[in-house]
């Protein structure tokens, strides 16, 4: 517990790596980049998201009682909404739902790797596929999701033009991304209109209308998630704001500090499609509020600070120590990746490995200044070196 | 790195001399022997010693790199880190003291803290000055380690109380935030005005010499620019004294870190971290580095040589 040679070895090993090294260089350069353009180009994004702040601020310290309207709203539309206490839980409903031997698409959602939700239904006897390009890529070439929204962050076009030739049988040239989405879009296409089951996270959840906001750029989730009958939405219960107005602007810090000047969709589901009104769409539409340590967290004054967290990727992309180590931050078996992500694994998952995590934190601050939310990361993450340093 | 054995080391050296390191007060202070400050004043010059303890964290952080890359197989962890906490936590003063800091790797220190001391004298401040000046206890709070932060700021603010002081200027980023903040947290009645020597000298209208390159890049200090806002206070000092500031990519609240804060724990990746960030200041075409952080000082320091350029504190460009 206390022995920290264990993740020093792995962070020292993967900072070495020369790949790794090129693919994050390439991604923040471009970060950065990106984000200086939206920050000029829509200058009014800070005070949204400040506004936003106050909307988080507000939904945590509410979270049981918006978790009560919102379990309404969907049943008001004929939706189902369910809890689910620990991911145990939440995976038995979903393994429920699903069955076995059917086939799921799924949409690119940070949540329901926390469950280990696509393991979890393959073992199950299930055909899973990541629709996300990035996410597919890392369903296939592990180790992990890299980043919030760039999971694939990890790897070079060379490795994935590599892959591709590999899964796929054809030639692929490693200069032309546009053919490599193309060639992963045509494997896919097939498998949506096939699909029995689309699963979803969710990147807000509007509490008065049950609704669930999904931002995306590849309009994989909107085929994942209509096609299919049964649409599942995995909903972290952090993410419910009051309204659908506070849900529009949670979307679009999101996608700002995301590095996005104009993100290609934002979906919104409200339910079920409606029998007898030519409503396209699934007949099924299941909600899980899932708590896994998040209403423990938000009572915490320190701890709660991260169920802000828009998971924008935004303070992994600037984080030194993320430029050179990745998503290998916060380890190998748990979803989340880097400061942040040790945050979000101490309150969710194995609260030994995330503490040995924090004492790898700068204490910099430069991701106080990447976040739309100004979550203090060093404060959070000395508190959890605190923990455990005032008890050995 | 074992973080009990750590914490065995910082108690054990702590109680010693009430420092992580085991570097004694009078050390400390021994740079402004022959200065004739007095001991007691309105106002107080607070080191927080840090600079004067760069031979012996730069000793250290060669010392547990070396322990870092031992290979395991060949010698246990737990041997590796008993070895550490016998020959460091039992001995760390007698093992310091007998490789002894040379004069010659300490004077550099000394002499950046003298040059601030003179400037501030030039600028017609009059202040006191500890003779046997405390360690900030900053590294205890980083660490997660309150019990023994509480303790030694506790002592520490009386110390500062009995100087008579009621404003206290610092002069390195990490004691600056602690005295501003941290302290308060702890000690009730700590109310002595913090400030940092720079904001002293610009407010009296001091205008520096140059004293070493006339072009510099910049590399803000994390804790002066982010948690102090110290930002355009170095820019207008070396302006005033004619030295062209080039800026890097990611400056002034975007800051680059230097590594130096995990040094202690995962020494390797630090270094890493170092280099990091010196290529990003090499990229502006400048290899005149400047920083005004002793932590970032010494943790570029270290890989200068083999980057090709040099590190200097800002009161080694300007005086």
């Amino acid at each position: 517990m206390t022995d920290l040679t264990g993740v020093s070895q792995l962070l020292n090993k993967v900072s070495d790596d020369p790949v790794l090294r090129t693919a994050l260089d390439r991604a923040i350069s471009s970060y950065w980049k990106k984000r200086k353009q939206v920050m000029e180009r829509y200058p009014y994004v800070k005070e949204l998201a400040d506004e936003v702040r106050r909307i988080k601020e507000w939904s945590i310290d509410h979270m049981d009682e918006l978790l009560d309207k919102a379990i309404e709203a969907v049943e008001a539309k004929g939706g189902k909404a369910y809890i689910a206490e620990t991911a145990e839980e939440a995976r038995k409903i979903v393994g429920e739902l699903v069955g076995t031997g059917k086939v799921v698409t799924k949409a690119k959602s940070m949540t329901t790797e926390e469950l280990k939700l696509r393991e979890f239904l393959i073992e199950r006897g299930n055909e899973v596929y990541e629709t996300d390009l990035g996410e597919f890529l890392v369903q296939f070439l592990g180790p992990k999701p890299m980043h919030f929204i760039s999971p694939s962050i990890h790897l070079t076009r060379e490795k994935v033009a590599e892959f591709l030739k590999d899964f796929m049988g054809v030639e692929v040239d490693k200069d032309d991304v546009e053919g490599m989405v193309a060639l992963v879009r045509k494997f896919l296409r097939d498998k949506y209109f096939s699909a029995d089951v689309g699963i979803s996270g969710a990147n807000a959840f509007a509490a008065d209308r049950g609704a669930v906001f999904l931002i995306e750029n590849e309009s994989n989730i909107r085929l994942s998630i209509s096609l299919p009958p049964k649409h599942i939405a995995v909903v972290g219960m952090e993410k419910i704001v009051p309204t659908m107005s506070d849900a529009w602007k949670v979307v679009e810090v999101i996608s700002r500090y995301g590095g996005y000047k104009v993100t290609s969709y934002i979906n919104t589901v409200m339910g079920p499609a409606r029998s007898g009104e030519g409503d396209i769409g699934p007949e099924e539409y299941h909600v899980i509020f899932l708590d896994n340590g998040r209403r423990e967290a938000s009572k915490d004054p320190i701890l709660k600070q991260t169920l802000y967290c828009l998971r924008c990727g935004a303070c992994q992309y600037l984080c030194p120590v993320f430029g050179i180590v990745g998503g290998y931050w916060a380890g190998l078996e748990s979803a989340y990746s880097g400061g942040i992500g040790v945050m979000w694994e101490y309150i969710t998952g194995d609260k030994e490995t995330s503490t040995q995590h924090a004492f790898a934190c700068l204490l910099c601050g430069r991701c106080i200044e990447a976040c739309p939310m100004r979550i203090n990361q060093p404060e959070v993450l000395r508190e959890i070196r605190r923990r455990l340093m005032e008890r050995i | 790195m074992d973080l009990k054995a750590v914490k065995l080391l910082l108690e054990k050296n702590a109680k010693k001399t009430w420092n992580p390191l085991g570097v004694k007060e009078e050390y400390c202070s021994m740079w402004a022997e022959g200065m004739n400050f007095p001991e007691r004043g309105e106002v107080l010059l607070y080191t927080g010693c840090l600079y004067q303890m760069i031979p012996y964290i730069d000793m250290f952080a060669r010392l547990l790199k070396g322990f870092e890359s031992m290979n395991p197989a060949l010698f246990g962890i737990a041997m590796k880190i008993k070895a550490l906490a016998d020959s460091l936590g039992l001995d760390t003063i007698s093992l310091l003291a007998s490789l002894e800091i040379s004069k010659k790797d300490r004077e550099r220190y000394f002499r950046i803290v003298r040059s601030i001391a003179n400037a501030l004298l030039s600028a017609g401040v009059k202040f006191a000055y500890m003779r046997e000046e405390p360690y900030s206890g900053v590294l205890y709070h980083d660490l997660g380690m309150d019990d023994l932060f509480r303790e030694h700021v506790m002592r520490l603010a009386k110390k500062i109380k009995e100087t008579g002081a009621r404003k206290v200027i610092t002069i390195d980023p990490h004691t600056t935030y602690m005295l501003n903040y941290l302290i308060k947290e702890f000690v009730d009645d700590f109310e002595v005005e913090v400030v940092h020597y720079m904001d002293v000298l610009l407010e009296r209208g001091y205008t520096p010499k140059v004293r070493g390159p006339k072009e510099v890049v910049i590399h803000d200090p994390c804790y002066l620019a982010r948690w102090n806002g110290v930002i355009d206070q170095p820019r207008v000092l070396l302006s005033r004294a004619g030295v062209k500031v080039r800026e890097p990519e990611f400056t002034r609240k975007f800051t680059g870190c230097c590594g130096g804060p995990i040094e202690s724990l995962f020494p390797s990746l630090s270094s890493k971290l170092a280099r990091k960030r010196m290529e990003e200041l090499k990229e502006t075409g400048s290899p005149c580095f400047t920083v005004m952080c002793p932590i970032c000082l010494t943790n570029f320091q270290r890989e200068a040589r083999e980057l090709g350029v040099r590190v200097f504190d800002i009161m080694e460009v300007i005086e």
